[in-house]
């Protein structure tokens, strides 16, 4: 940094000596700041909780979530196993200051539960966001209504939630009453909504009809 | 005049009376001409006592027997009317009788009218027989009115007789104490009877009687509305029965003659009437009992139909069964009685088939031959001809896909530039493979038929089509159907206007055209530093 600074400086020099002697001094030139230059080279770390039951798949899909980071994003990673966080830093050689925090969204939506090919499209994609919401922000339920209220956004064996994910090219993880969707913001919307008339008590064949409607109309628009 | 003519009527009937009967048989001019003048006496006789009668005389020169009939009822209808109710009254009341004879008395002339009238009134019994028969029944009437006549002279003569038409009918040519006289003697040269020395009722009876017993016979043969005999019968209830009175020899009777005694047919008539006024004594009883053994044929026929008329006289004035009533309701009606009648009414429900063994074998029979057959009578759904084009739906696909978030978002983004070009109106790889194969298959066909192209029939497509460069749409377009009217003109360009190419166009036109392009980036360009500056809030 300080050579930076010295290299500016001594710019400045060059062109206070050149003003001196010429009538009008070139253009400033300043390259695109690096990462590293932004927080004033200082290095930028983020720390994700890992919770109890992604321990597991974290070990077994560490390297999936590893190599992108290391190779692709240019950040540091580590697993603090003692405090159980999954650490990020950026280096000198980060091209991009996003890219920290694209990481760290990367590691958060794994363990929230989706898997690493769903959640490296956060890495390549700018406009892709997770949605959480719960059970009891649409609609109170207890006990067996709550139970059933899961079973039916689920489906039977999962096949409701994927046919919604599958129309509306987004995931969803269902974890107990709190529900994730990963996608697009419009995408988003429309797999909330098909979620929330589930909550609500729809039957899946309605949710079903009004989902191929909506998907319809949205691959007209292309 | 007249008493010439009644001489020579009575001298007509005394030769008339004569004659053998075997004679009547054949014709002869002098009987029918004595039988014309003795007609034309008795009417004249009776003429008196008809005022409404229309002839005066009888007329019968040259006259039919039927024609001379005619006359006579003509005369005779009315006065047996007024006769049988007189005879009637006097049978209810026996003291007019006597008071009859009483006004005879009194005034000889008027009871000799009396006397005449019912002289008369009995003649008038003989002129009811037809044929000649009537003549000699004539006579027997009128001596049997003789005998009334003497008993009615001996007894007391008072009575004036009844009925003003006993003075209109003695005038100047007809004195009915004359007639009464010859008839007399007339009678009395006939039977032999010593009238004088019997004058009681006896002699009157008897000679009643024979005349009765001669009626009797010829009734048998009559029809039953014989009026003449059902008089006599009231003369003789009226006078007295006659018993069984032996009298002195010399009296012919109808005893020694035919045997023993028997109803008289007309008191058999009248028991067959029944008049109401009339009394039954019970002495007719024996009679109808001993009458019955010699009828006819037809008169038990006519017995049995009386009976039956009877029978279905009386059953129509009783109360009908109640079958026969019109409506009736079971109030009406003896309790169950509709059980024993047949009743007929309509059934609407078509009788339960009866189950035999030969239905259940022939049914059985049929489904085992079906199910061989497997012909089984099933009902298929008719298809519905689909009138437009099936739309497309998008299947929902529940399986997990294979793919990775952000490889379906790059495959998506792939498309939307056009990088990839992709099949459009088919959904399923199936789906298009089997299309592919199809339209491989109609070539085939179309180059066996010389490619004489008949186009499909039109179906409206409601679907939207993408409005993708037609290169992209090309490549999978098959031979037989081509893309380009997959998109409407309009679709493909939607402009107005002369179109010109570049080349085509001049210097001037040139100029327009770049001029109109800087003014609408201008505009655009201006329309978004607007939109900045607003949202910026900055004024400058």
């Amino acid at each position: 940094m300080q050579s930076d600074g010295g290299a500016t400086s001594m710019e400045v020099e060059k062109l206070a000596s050149e003003v001196k002697h010429a009538s009008l001094a070139p253009k400033p030139r300043f390259p695109p700041l690096k990462a590293h230059e932004i927080s004033d080279g200082q290095v930028q770390f983020r720390k994700i909780n890992v919770p109890q039951h992604r321990y597991t798949p974290l070990k077994k899909a560490w390297m999936e979530i590893y190599s992108p980071i290391m190779e692709q994003m240019g950040i540091d990673i580590r697993m603090n196993p003692k405090a159980r966080k999954v650490e990020l830093k950026t280096r000198p050689d980060t091209p991009d200051a996003s890219n920290l925090q694209k990481c760290a969204d990367f590691v958060s939506a794994f363990m929230m539960g989706f898997e690493p090919k769903d959640a490296i499209a956060l890495l390549r994609m700018d406009e892709l966001y997770v949605d959480t919401f719960e059970i009891k922000d649409v609609k109170t339920l207890r006990g067996e209504h709550l139970s059933r209220a899961i079973g039916r956004l689920s489906g039977k064996g999962g096949k409701t939630r994927i046919a919604i994910e599958n129309s509306t090219k987004t995931r969803i993880v269902i974890a107990d009453t709190k529900i994730h969707i990963l996608g697009s913001f419009s995408n988003i919307k429309i797999a909330r909504t098909s979620l929330c008339s589930l909550i609500l008590g729809s039957p899946a064949g309605k949710v079903y009809s009004k989902l191929r409607s909506v998907t319809a109309r949205l691959a007209e628009r292309f | 005049m007249a008493a010439t003519t009644d001489s020579g009527g009575v001298a007509a009937l005394h030769r008339l009376k004569s004659t053998d009967p075997p004679l009547y048989l054949s014709p002869s001019p002098d009987l029918s001409h004595s039988a014309r003048l003795a007609c034309q006496h008795i009417f004249a006789s009776l003429r008196p006592f008809t005022p409404k009668s229309p002839f005066d005389r009888l007329l019968a020169d040259g006259f039919d027997s039927e024609q001379i009939w005619q006359q006579i009822d003509l005369q005779s209808q009315p006065l047996i009317s007024t006769l049988r109710c007189e005879v009637k009254f006097f049978e209810k009341h026996p003291e007019e009788i006597s008071k009859l004879f009483l006004k005879v008395s009194v005034g000889k002339k008027e009871g000799k009218d009396g006397k005449s009238e019912e002289l008369e009134g009995l003649e008038l019994d003989g002129e009811k027989d037809e044929g000649f028969d009537e003549l000699e029944d004539g006579d027997e009437g009128l001596e049997g009115s003789d005998d009334v006549d003497d008993e009615e002279e001996e007894r007391e003569n008072e009575e004036e007789s009844d009925g003003g038409g006993v003075d209109g009918v003695e005038d100047r040519f007809l004195k009915i104490r004359e007639l009464e006289e010859y008839l007399e003697d007339d009678e009395a040269r006939e039977y032999g009877i010593k009238k004088k020395e019997k004058g009681d009722g006896k002699v009157a009876k008897e000679s009643i009687k024979e005349d009765d017993d001669d009626e009797d016979e010829e009734d048998g043969e009559d029809d039953d509305g014989d009026e003449e005999g059902e008089e006599d019968d009231d003369e003789l209830g009226v006078l007295g029965l006659v018993d069984g009175d032996d009298e002195e020899g010399g009296d012919a009777r109808y005893e020694d003659f035919f045997g023993g005694k028997k109803k008289t047919g007309s008191q058999q008539k009248k028991t067959r009437h029944d008049s109401s006024a009339g009394d039954k004594q019970s002495g007719d009883m024996d009679f109808d009992d001993k009458k019955k053994e010699n009828r006819s044929t037809h008169e038990k026929q006519l017995e049995k139909q009386r009976l039956k008329i009877e029978e279905m006289e009386k059953a129509n004035m009783e109360v009908k069964t109640w079958t026969m009533q019109g409506e009736v309701t079971a109030a009406k009606r003896p309790k169950n009685s509709a059980l024993e009648v047949d009743l007929d009414f309509e059934h609407n429900v078509r009788p339960a088939p009866v189950i035999t063994e030969e239905v259940t074998a022939s049914l059985e029979e049929l489904i085992q031959k079906r199910i061989l057959e497997g012909r089984f009578d099933d009902v298929f759904r008719a298809p519905t001809l689909p009138n437009k084009a099936p739309k497309e739906r998008k299947e929902l696909d529940e399986n997990k896909s294979n793919k990775g978030l952000a490889e379906v978002y790059a495959d998506e983004y792939a498309q939307k530039t056009g990088l990839v070009s992709s099949a459009l109106t088919f959904s399923d790889e199936q789906k298009k493979e089997a299309s592919v194969l199809f339209k491989k298959l109609c070539l085939k066909l179309d180059a066996l038929s010389h490619f004489h192209f008949t186009p499909k029939p039109v179906i409206e497509d409601m679907t939207i089509q993408a409005n993708v460069p037609a290169l992209a749409m090309e490549e999978i377009a098959p031979l037989a159907v081509s893309d380009a009217a997959m998109l409407a003109p309009e679709e493909v360009f939607a402009g107005k206007g002369d179109v010109k190419e570049e080349a085509e166009l001049t210097q001037a036109e040139r100029k327009r055209r770049r001029a109109n392009k800087k003014r609408k980036y201008k505009d655009e360009y201006h329309a978004c530093d607007r939109s900045f500056d607003e949202s910026s809030g900055l004024n400058q």
